[in-house]
C-alpha cells in the first residue's frame, strides 16, 4: 500500500527528468521503503509462513527434534475432533455476543460522554480504567468478585433478597454467560473511545436541521447519529471481533476452560495442544484453521456492510 | 543499514539456538576437563510454603558453605505454571540445571529426551533407600531420571467439634473404608453442616491417585502402546462421590467445583465437618486454622482393595543440557541426605520418600498434627499405570478434566463418563 502511494506522488515532478534520473529515483524509493519492508517481512510474514509450514508437520516440542512432513495429516485429524468443533462453536458463541454487547454498551456509554453533563471529563477518564488493566488482573479481580462464598456479588444479591448461593464460574449454565460479562466489561473502553471520537465529528448543524424538521431523539440517532457513524461502528466491530475470537488470557485465568469444558474457547484449546501436549505441529493446524475461519467470517461481514454503504 | 545488520544479528541468533545441541556437546566435554573450576548450578525450586522456602535455603546455604566450587543458586518458580514454563525454557535453551517437578509431569519430558539419566550417577545406597514403587515411579524406559524427594497422599481432615456433635466416633486403626466414610459424612449431614467439603475442581489427580483403592488402573501397557479400560473398577469412586453428593446429599455442591484451597474456606468456617485434601495441608492447617479450632487427621481412606494410593512424588532431576551434571547430582545426593529430606518434608507435611527420611519423622514428630496418620499412608504408594502412559497429560487436560467435571455437576451418568472417557482417549489419535 505505502509503496505504491511514495511511488505515485514521486513520479509526477520526474516526467520530464531523463530515464537515467528516473532509475535513480527508483532506487531511491526502494532504499527509502526496504527498512520497513524488511521489517515487516522478518517480524511478520515470515513467522505466519513458519507457522503454516509447521501445520503439515509432525512437530512436537522435543529435545533434538526431527519434524518430517505430513501432508494434510494434521487438518484431516483435526476434522474428525469433535472436541475441537465444540471449543469452535463455543468460540463463535464467546466472540459474537462480546462484540455486540461490547457495541450496544459502548454505545450508550458513548452517547451518554457526549452529552452536556457535569462532571464529564471526569467521567470520561472513569471510562477508561478498565482499558488500564492488564487482562490477568481483570481477571483475577472478577473472578474475586464472582466467588461462590466471599464473593461481593453474591453478598448484594442476598443484601436486596435475590438468591444469593449462584457459583458463577463453577456452574453449567452461569459460566459462559458470566465470562462474556467479564469480556465485555474489559473490552468497552476502547470501542467508546473510538464511537465518542466518531460522534463529536458529526456536525451539530446536521442535528438543528434534523430537529427543526421535527424529528426527536431516537429519530434523530436513527437518521443522522448512526448513519454517521456506520464507517466507524463497522471497523470497531471487526477489530473487536478478532480481538475477542483470539482473546485468551481472561479466560485462561478466570476458569482454565472449565467448568466440563463450557469456556473452553479455541485459542485456549491451541494453547494446552501446544505448550501442554507439546504437540505444536497439531497445534498450528488448528492455528491455520482458526485464522481462515476468521478471515471468512470478516470477509462477509465486511462485504454485507460496504454492500450496504454504497447503497444511496 | 542498521536494520540490516539487526536483521542479519536476528538470523545469526536463530542459528545460534539451533545449534545449541552441538554447543552443550563441546560444553560438557571442557567442564570434565575443568572440573576444579567453580561452577554454578541453577535450581529451580518450586516450594512454596514459607518453611520449606526456609528449609530449602538452609540446606544450599550449608552446601555453598561446604563446597565452594560448586555454588547452588535457587530460582523460585510456581506449581501452577511449571510446565508451560518448562516447555518453553527446554525448547529455547535456558532449562535450569536441576528441575524440580513431579513424576507424573517429568514422564513425558524425559521420553522427550529432556532430562539426563541418572542410573548410573545415583549412589546404589540412595536407590535402596527409595521405596521400590518410588524408584519405579520415576524410571523410564529403564532410566532413573529423578530423585524422588516427597510425597503426597490424600487424606480426610475432620473437624473434631462436629463429628463428636454428630455423635460419631473419631475411627482409629490402620485405615478407614469407603463406606465408614460415607456413613460419617451422613451422620454429620445437619443442621446446616454437610458432611464433606471435597474440591475436585481437577478431579483427575484425585481420582487416578485415590481410585486404587479399588484397583482403578485406568490403563494396560505404557508408552505409545497403552490402552485405556474403564470398568467398575475405575468408576467405583467417582459414583461414591456422586451418590455422597446426589443421594446423600453429604457433600457440600460448591466444593466441588472449588480448587482444594478454596473448599478449605468452608472446613474452617464451620460449614463442612471433613474435607479431604493433600496431606501438605496439615503444615499450614497447624499455623492457620481459627483459633479454637479443632481437627483431626483420620485414618487413610481405604477402597476394598485396600489403602494403596499411586505415587507421584515431587522430583528433582537434571537437565540434558546441563553443562554440570556430575556436580549437580553431588549436590542431589546431599539433597536428598534423610536429615536434609526430614526437614523438608516436615515444613512441607508429605511424605520423605526414603526409608530413613521415614523413621527420622517418625521418631521426631509421633503423632502431633496427625503426623502417625499421615505416614501410614505412606506405606501403601504403588507406583500408578498412568505415569507411564505417553499421552497421559493429554488425556488429562482436553478429555478426563472436562469428563469428571460433567459427572460430578450431573450432566452425564455411568455410561455417559465411561463413553466420554475412552471415546476421548481414541480421539487423542
Amino acid at each position: 500500500m505505502s509503496t505504491l502511494t511514495v511511488g505515485a506522488s514521486v513520479d509526477r515532478p520526474v516526467r520530464r527528468r531523463s530515464g537515467a534520473g528516473r532509475r535513480r529515483q527508483s532506487r531511491e524509493t526502494a532504499v527509502l521503503v526496504a527498512p520497513s519492508v524488511l521489517l515487516i517481512v522478518v517480524l511478520s510474514v515470515a513467522p505466519l509462513l513458519a507457522g503454516v509450514a509447521l501445520a503439515f508437520t509432525d512437530a512436537r516440542l522435543v529435545h533434538n527434534p526431527h519434524y518430517s512432513f505430513v501432508g494434510a495429516a494434521n487438518f484431516t485429524k483435526l476434522a474428525d475432533n469433535t472436541m475441537f468443533w465444540s471449543s469452535f462453536r463455543i468460540g463463535i458463541v464467546w466472540a459474537v455476543s462480546v462484540t455486540v454487547l461490547q457495541l450496544v454498551a459502548a454505545m450508550g456509554l458513548a452517547l451518554l460522554l457526549n452529552a452536556d453533563l457535569r462532571l464529564r471529563g471526569l467521567a470520561r477518564v472513569l471510562a477508561l480504567v478498565p482499558w488500564a488493566m492488564p487482562p490477568v488482573v481483570v481477571s483475577i479481580m472478577w473472578r474475586m468478585i464472582y466467588s461462590p462464598n466471599a464473593g461481593p456479588l453474591n453478598a448484594v444479591l442476598r443484601a436486596i433478597g435475590l438468591p444469593g448461593d449462584t457459583n458463577w464460574l463453577g456452574s453449567f449454565t452461569t459460566a459462559l454467560p458470566a465470562v462474556i460479562a467479564v469480556g465485555v466489561w474489559v473490552g468497552m473502553p476502547q470501542t467508546t473511545v473510538t464511537l465518542l471520537a466518531g460522534l463529536q465529528q458529526v456536525p451539530v448543524e446536521t442535528y438543528e436541521a434534523a430537529a427543526i424538521d421535527g424529528a426527536g431523539a431516537w429519530r434523530r440517532f436513527t437518521a443522522v447519529t448512526m448513519p454517521s457513524l456506520r464507517p466507524i461502528v463497522t471497523s470497531i466491530t471487526s477489530l473487536n471481533f478478532i480481538w475477542n475470537f483470539n482473546s485468551f488470557s481472561l479466560v485462561y485465568v478466570l476458569t482454565e476452560g472449565g467448568p466440563g469444558g463450557k469456556t473452553m474457547l479455541p485459542m485456549l484449546f491451541t494453547y494446552i495442544e501446544a505448550f501442554q501436549n507439546r504437540n505444536i505441529g497439531y497445534a498450528a493446524a488448528m492455528g491455520v484453521v482458526l485464522v481462515v475461519v476468521v478471515v471468512a467470517l470478516l470477509g462477509l461481514y465486511l462485504w454485507s456492510q460496504l454492500r450496504n454503504e454504497d447503497k444511496p | 543499514m542498521p536494520l540490516i545488520a539487526a536483521a542479519v544479528a536476528v538470523v545469526a541468533l536463530a542459528g545460534c539456538s539451533s545449534g545449541g545441541g552441538s554447543a552443550t556437546a563441546t560444553g560438557s566435554g571442557t567442564s570434565s576437563a575443568a572440573a576444579a573450576a567453580p561452577v554454578t548450578l541453577t535450581f529451580q525450586s518450586l516450594s512454596d510454603q514459607p518453611a520449606t522456602i526456609a528449609a530449602t535455603k538452609k540446606i544450599v546455604d550449608s552446601w555453598n558453605a561446604a563446597n565452594p566450587d560448586i555454588q547452588v543458586n535457587v530460582v523460585q518458580a510456581s506449581w501452577d505454571s511449571v510446565n508451560d514454563k518448562l516447555t518453553t525454557q527446554f525448547a529455547g535453551g535456558t532449562a535450569p540445571d536441576i528441575i524440580h517437578d513431579d513424576a507424573a509431569s517429568i514422564v513425558s519430558f524425559a521420553s522427550d529426551g529432556y532430562l539426563a539419566d541418572l542410573t548410573g550417577q545415583m549412589s546404589q545406597a540412595k536407590k535402596d533407600d527409595i521405596g521400590k514403587g518410588l524408584l519405579a515411579s520415576v524410571t523410564v524406559d529403564g532410566k532413573v531420571v529423578a530423585y524422588p524427594t516427597e510425597v503426597q497422599s490424600y487424606m480426610v481432615f475432620a473437624n473434631k467439634t462436629l463429628l463428636d456433635q454428630a455423635g460419631v466416633t473419631i475411627p482409629t486403626g490402620d485405615s478407614m473404608t469407603w463406606d465408614q466414610f460415607r456413613q460419617i459424612a451422613k451422620a454429620t449431614t445437619k443442621n446446616g453442616v454437610a458432611g464433606v467439603g471435597w474440591g475436585l475442581k481437577s478431579p483427575v489427580a484425585t481420582f487416578m491417585t485415590l481410585g486404587l483403592g479399588s484397583g482403578g488402573t485406568y490403563f494396560d501397557g505404557t508408552g505409545t502402546k497403552a490402552t485405556i479400560h474403564v470398568g467398575d473398577n475405575e468408576l467405583a469412586l467417582p459414583k461414591l462421590v456422586h451418590q455422597m453428593a446426589y443421594d446423600d446429599k453429604s457433600i457440600l455442591p460448591v466444593t466441588l467445583t472449588q480448587s482444594g484451597s478454596e473448599a478449605l474456606a468452608a472446613f474452617y468456617g464451620g460449614k463442612v465437618a471433613m474435607t479431604v485434601q493433600g496431606s501438605y495441608l496439615a503444615a499450614s492447617m497447624a499455623k492457620d486454622a481459627p483459633s479454637g479450632f479443632s481437627w483431626v487427621v483420620l485414618p487413610p481412606l481405604a477402597g476394598p482393595q485396600g489403602a494403596a494410593q499411586a505415587a507421584d512424588p515431587q522430583t528433582l532431576s537434571v537437565s540434558a543440557d546441563s553443562k554440570h551434571a556430575a556436580q549437580a547430582v553431588k549436590f542431589l545426593e546431599y539433597f536428598t541426605s534423610s536429615d536434609n529430606l526430614e526437614a523438608v518434608n516436615e515444613a512441607d507435611a508429605l511424605i520423605p520418600a526414603t526409608t530413613s527420611a521415614q523413621k527420622a519423622m517418625a521418631t521426631k514428630l509421633g503423632s502431633q498434627n496427625g503426623w502417625d496418620q499421615i505416614l501410614k499412608s505412606g506405606k501403601d504408594f504403588q507406583s500408578a499405570p498412568f505415569l507411564f502412559v505417553n499421552k497421559y497429560s493429554q488425556w488429562k487436560s482436553t478429555v478426563a478434566t472436562p469428563a469428571f467435571q460433567k459427572y460430578l455437576a450431573n450432566q452425564i451418568d455411568d455410561a455417559g463418563l465411561t463413553d466420554a472417557l475412552t471415546n476421548g482417549w481414541k480421539q487423542l489419535g
